[in-house]
């Protein structure tokens, strides 16, 4: 009984993981960019909404809306300003990583130094519960797992029947031929960052509206993110989804067996043996170092 | 007066934990997230060895450097066959994990209550080194003595080859080298030596807990190196000075406590961002990081 009701958290979280990791792989799949700032936009999503539902005041959907936008504009900035300077320098792969630490660490303590370190609760009343045969969903889970579901389905309709969509897997193929082909690669970018923004900025508010926020969030949720987005497979717009509803379950299934306590290193253990013995993941493909 | 010991002190312990990752991120290229996991590694094996085996200080000292090389062993015969993102990837996961084991293995770390009351290591027998004065003497002989290492090995035929195998490894492995063997000792050198810093703030500090040696911390030390610079031994004695005296210079400016310490922070990032975009190589290193 425990274990279904352990595995039902464990999908919901999924889907969040699956949606944080699609987005994550947005990035890396076209730019190749190790985007360790995206920890940073999780984490002040939720704080544009404190501020703007809880401090001044306005209407809940309309808070939504407008924090979803601020995460997609910081997240085009950081590229425009940070990422897209050291790809037109053709700075190395561990220049933009490095990079990208000092952008997670600006924006996590310009909020600290903002906001405090405290945490902050976005909802204080009692969820309502969903009650079946048993099991008990919170709304907020009901929440999390409906709009990470409806944003993964429209992502990848666009993927497969748009214009858009074409460009994407194009750039995740191969961006010099993209260039040749006439894309303006550097806009591109920006749209992807933005796709990247919105999603991530979904997945922090509707966890943070579960369980609140401190400006240190995002870093465990990046690693399990990018856990997610290693094992589902690399290159692969799937993948994600795969390895989201993966590490889902076996931290469910974590908490059973030892305690929440290990979940993080059971998830880098899983990631060490993929990185050993499976390096493309469930879906990608074996590629040979040239 | 103990005020500016204590800051020299601090210095000394950072010059040690620069100037060892130095051989590992600046002259083999190996970018690595998980230095603070050594840190924390050679920090709690000394303290095992003073109090448990209660042994004097020089044989405690080989015990945490014998023990934190077999751990580097362990991440290196996992980590040596990816590449750049995936490698940072590894060592990312290397140190989450070893800060998991660290915070949750309380019958033997006890975990978030660390451990206090570490006593002074006893020298030859005869003195102890407790106090601010032998301490200083005691930090300021082991960085130079790290120093003095680390300086015989870049300039000797192993650095050359170091320096070589990180400019191009296709031309060492026709050569007949082995690369792998070459990584594995280096990265046993740079953690052994890593050891002694940790062995250096357990005594100093007579207090250890894990959240000295979280992923923070590490990119604080990575910051530290990048700042100051690669390849050479001025680069990160450099970049320890800086990131030490920093803080200090900020507290002289007149700015709140309240703020400073995410100043401090604000200011690291900054400068990474900056100096990755305009001198890759850092303030005084003569390497750029691939």
């Amino acid at each position: 009984m425990l274990l279904i009701q352990l595995l039902i958290n464990g999908i919901i979280m999924g889907a969040v993981y699956s949606l944080a990791s699609l987005g994550f792989a947005i990035v890396y799949n076209t730019t190749k960019i190790f985007h360790i700032g995206y920890s940073a936009l999780y984490m002040i999503a939720p704080y544009f909404f404190w501020q703007l539902y809880t401090k001044l005041g306005l209407n809940i959907s309309l808070s939504i809306f407008v924090s979803i936008i601020l995460t997609m504009i910081i997240s085009i900035l950081i590229d425009k300003t940070i990422y897209q300077p050291l790809f037109i320098k053709k700075s190395s792969s561990n220049v933009v990583t490095i990079s990208s630490i000092g952008v997670v660490t600006i924006i996590v303590n310009v909020i600290a130094m903002i906001f405090g370190n405290e945490t902050k609760i976005l909802n204080s009343d009692i969820a309502n519960t969903i009650k079946f045969s048993g099991m008990i969903v919170t709304y907020p889970q009901v929440y999390q797992f409906i709009s990470s579901i409806i944003i993964i389905i429209i992502f990848f309709i666009v993927l497969k029947k748009t214009n858009l969509g074409i460009i994407i897997r194009a750039f995740s193929n191969n961006d010099v031929l993209v260039q040749i082909m006439g894309i303006n690669i550097l806009r591109t970018r920006l749209l992807l960052f933005g796709i990247s923004g919105i999603m991530i900025a979904i997945a922090g508010l509707s966890i943070s509206y579960d369980v609140g926020m401190d400006p240190y969030i995002g870093m465990p949720m990046l690693l399990n993110v990018i856990v997610a987005f290693i094992i589902g497979g690399i290159g692969s717009f799937a993948g994600p989804l795969i390895g989201g509803f993966f590490i889902g379950v076996i931290q469910a299934l974590t908490i059973w067996m030892f305690s929440s306590k290990w979940q993080s290193a059971i998830t880098f253990i899983i990631l060490i043996i993929f990185l050993i013995f499976r390096p493309q993941g469930f879906l990608g493909k074996k590629e040979r170092e040239v | 007066m103990n005020y500016f010991f204590h800051i020299i002190i601090m210095i000394n312990i950072y010059i040690v934990l620069t100037v060892s990752s130095n051989l590992l991120v600046g002259m083999t290229n190996l970018l690595s997230l998980g230095q603070a996991a050594f840190y924390g590694i050679g920090a709690y094996f000394s303290v095992l060895a003073l109090t448990t085996l209660n042994l004097p200080l020089i044989p405690s000292l080989i015990v945490a450097m014998l023990a934190t090389g077999v751990f580097s062993l362990l991440l290196a015969l996992t980590s040596l066959r990816l590449k750049n993102d995936y490698f940072v990837l590894s060592t990312l996961g290397f140190q989450i994990i070893t800060f998991s084991v660290l915070y949750n293995w309380i019958s033997v770390t006890k975990g978030p209550y660390g451990i206090p009351g570490i006593p002074a290591p006893k020298l030859l027998g005869i003195f102890q080194v407790s106090g601010i004065i032998p301490f200083l003497i005691f930090s300021t002989v082991m960085s130079l003595f790290t120093i003095f290492i680390f300086y015989y090995l870049i300039n000797s035929p192993f650095g050359r080859l170091l320096k070589a195998m990180r400019e191009d490894e296709l031309a060492l492995i026709t050569l007949g080298k082995n690369i792998t063997s070459l990584k594995i000792q280096t990265f046993a050198i740079s953690s052994s030596f890593i050891a002694i810093a940790g062995f250096l703030y357990a005594t100093y500090v007579t207090y250890i807990d894990p959240s000295s040696f979280n992923l923070d911390e590490s990119i604080f030390i990575l910051s530290a190196l990048l700042i100051g610079g690669l390849g050479n031994i001025k680069g990160p004695v450099v970049g320890s000075i800086f990131v030490i005296l920093l803080p200090e210079i900020l507290r002289f400016v007149g700015l709140p406590d309240s703020i400073a310490a995410n100043m401090r922070q604000i200011i690291y990032g900054l400068i990474l961002i900056i100096l990755m975009r305009f001198k890759p190589e850092g303030l005084a290193g003569n390497y750029r990081i691939k």
